[in-house]
């Protein structure tokens, strides 16, 4: 599973192991060459871009995860105003050119699929079905995880984010 | 926090929180102007057409690599208005650290308390409270005549007694410092619970 540390204060740190960003990226690319789509994002619930395949040079595609964040929260809140008991699992915007297809995984990711007009729903939701399970399943993957032990922060970077900080905001 | 241990990358969040028309999308505005564009990304800002924030502003700073590893800090706003309710509160997912921007007007006091108790009791809901989360006040457009003296807004709205920055957003006075502070603040309270 992903690591999820609870500190004192009720904050959450989500930690991502190697073998798990490593096989989150190969769903991905999977996903991107059945399905032809655009660009493919995965993302936590609070905005923040995990991984990311496809065309995605011409995109800002941290900007786009905070909003499709933002999407699934205010739906979610809609959902509970139209009486649905859980969130809605997907979100689906269609334009001219291009549409989005939105999925969550599990109650804390989520899956962005931009795709041409020209390919059909149908094949989008088939593969995005699959690949959805598969990431779930590379989720619950704790192998790998030992590096997670050592100290991510300690003093010695907080002096020298303290010193990068002065330099950056001179 | 999000760590990716593959990437090496840390990333923060921190939200910005306040009554309506406080300063919180100035200060963000001013960071974005002034910094190097190499180290921060494009300020997102989902207004109403007129200029009042409806769901958020966003933008990504980056400060290089530090030990090797790469802090990224999510910036993000949260509209002031009172019906706003709802989007305040999703704002505050996976949050790490807040800015309150009080607005330092005497007839802004009661909306200044009244927003704090909404932060107080949105914090809650996702299990953190006043008392323990790292956070910071900005007692913000100092340059107002009339502007409340900061020992009286320290009485009024620094119960808790966090670190407080004086600010002009508009001029960029204090937003570098409040965020600078901020930022170590986080750091320091990650670095003590490990």
């Amino acid at each position: 599973m992903v690591q999820t540390r609870k500190l004192k204060d009720g904050s959450r740190q989500v930690i991502l192991n190697g073998n798990q960003y490593d096989g989150i990226t190969k769903i991905l690319s999977e996903l991107a060459t059945k399905t032809k789509a655009s660009a493919i994002l995965f993302a936590d619930m609070s905005g923040q871009l995990i991984s990311q395949r496809g065309n995605t040079e011409n995109m800002n595609t941290t900007v786009l995860s905070a909003l499709a964040a933002s999407d699934f929260a205010a739906t979610s809140e809609m959902a509970k105003l139209v009486g649905e008991e859980a969130k809605f699992k997907l979100l689906f915007h269609e334009g001219e050119k291009r549409n989005v297809y939105l999925s969550n995984v599990g109650d804390n990711f989520f899956l962005v699929v931009v795709f041409d007009v020209s390919v059909t729903l149908g094949l989008i939701r088939i593969y995005t079905k699959k690949a959805i399970e598969d990431l779930a399943n590379t989720l619950e993957d704790d192998s790998g995880t030992e590096e997670e032990n050592q100290q991510i922060i300690d003093s010695d970077f907080s002096s020298l984010l303290g010193d990068a900080l002065d330099d950056t905001f001179k | 926090m999000f760590i990716n241990w593959a990437l090496q990358e840390i990333n923060l969040k921190i939200v910005y929180y306040g009554p309506g028309m406080s300063g919180k999308t100035t200060n963000l505005e001013y960071i974005h102007s002034k910094l190097d564009p190499s180290l921060t990304g494009e300020l997102v800002s989902l207004k109403t057409k007129e200029d009042r924030t409806i769901f958020f502003d966003f933008m990504q700073i980056e400060v290089g690599r530090i030990k090797g590893k790469k802090p990224k800090f999510n910036l993000y706003t949260v509209p002031g208005q009172v019906y706003y309710a709802s989007s305040r509160k999703v704002i505050l997912n996976g949050v790490d650290g807040i800015v309150f921007v009080a607005d330092s007007q005497p007839h802004r006091m009661e909306a200044n308390i009244e927003t704090l108790l909404d932060l107080e009791s949105n914090l809650k809901a996702d299990g953190h409270t006043l008392e323990n989360f790292p956070w910071v006040i900005q007692y913000n457009k100092r340059d107002l005549p009339g502007a409340d003296p900061v020992d009286v807004l320290q009485k009024k709205l620094n119960f808790f007694n966090v670190p407080h920055y004086e600010g002009v957003a508009v001029k960029g006075d204090g937003v570098f410092n409040t965020l600078k502070g901020t930022i170590n603040l986080v750091v320091q309270h990650v670095q003590n619970q490990l």
